[in-house]
């Protein structure tokens, strides 16, 4: 701090002097420290309840996230399950014709056999 | 950064709410929005409370918004120096005569009505007591600018305390 020197650093005068003292700080009006408190506060309150809310938003979103895939995950489940399930049945299928067909040609080769071929 | 100092918000509203009150109402000749401007100042100190490094840089750091938003408010509201002044008359007739000296009074109205940088620089050096370095920091303005517009708002102060306080004049001789 240079007290006692102006800004051309020489001795301040009276003029200095007088205009130092007319600018002294002047008291905060009464109620400010109350209104900045309590304003602090709303907007806390305020922050508190919009991150609540953000946080409820970002929770409902992956309840949604999580069912959908859920759901697609189930559907492809369930198609693999279907795809396997009608392999199943034609693979059934083919052994019981492999079986028709290896009776018919045993059946055949013995009516040969009965009528002297 | 890290820093051990742990700063208590209400304990600095107390401590430097009539500096940034002052410095506001200074700025902007309106006591109610100087109110309003510290309001807004204290609220910003709040919301960057972890980053004050220590009562020094918190003090510098008030200053620094204070006139910044002083000067925000005072392009908004296109104040001319002369409403200024007229405002300050309204607003502050009663505590200006309240005030010893009828000379520090009008020394009060007269700076309001310098040029913005003017005022700035002069607050900051008579109110303050920061030295130009300091001012030209928390202005953001170069030294040389700051020093000019110190002399130049002294010079104008005293010329027009000159012609409106005769008394004054008589006094210094």
């Amino acid at each position: 701090m240079q007290r006692g020197k102006d800004v051309g650093q020489e001795p301040i005068d009276e003029f200095e002097r007088e205009l130092r003292q007319a600018l002294e700080r002047r008291p905060a009006p009464p109620g400010l420290k109350r209104k900045v408190m309590a304003e602090r506060g709303r907007l806390r309150t305020e922050r508190i309840r919009s991150r609540t809310v953000i946080w409820q938003r970002l929770a409902a979103s992956l309840a949604l996230a999580a069912v959908v895939g859920g759901g697609f995950a189930w559907r492809e489940r369930e198609e693999e399950r279907k795809g396997e399930e009608a392999r199943r049945q034609v693979m059934i299928a083919l052994r019981i014709t492999g079986h028709a067909l290896n009776q018919m040609k045993t059946q055949l080769a013995a009516h040969h056999r009965a009528n002297g071929d | 950064m890290a820093h051990d100092w742990q700063p208590d918000f209400e304990q600095l509203v107390d401590e430097h709410q009539s500096m940034v009150f002052s410095l506001a109402a200074r700025m902007t000749g309106d006591r109610g929005l100087a109110e309003e401007i510290a309001q807004d100042v204290f609220l910003e100190l709040d919301r960057h409370l972890g980053r004050m490094e220590s009562a020094a840089h918190t003090c510098y750091w008030l200053r620094r918004v204070t006139m910044s938003r002083s000067a925000d408010a005072l392009r908004r509201r296109r104040v001319r120096c002369m409403d200024l002044w007229i405002e300050i008359k309204e607003a502050h007739g009663a505590s200006a005569e309240e005030k010893e000296s009828p000379l520090g009074a009008r020394l009060e109205q007269m700076l309001a009505t310098l040029p913005e940088p003017q005022r700035a620089a002069l607050v900051l050096r008579y109110q303050e007591d920061l030295t130009p370095e300091e001012i030209a920091k928390t202005l953001d303005a170069p030294l040389a600018t700051v020093k000019s517009q110190l002399q130049r708002g002294l010079k104008l102060l005293r010329a027009k305390a000159q012609s409106h306080l005769k008394e004054f004049v008589r006094a210094k001789g």
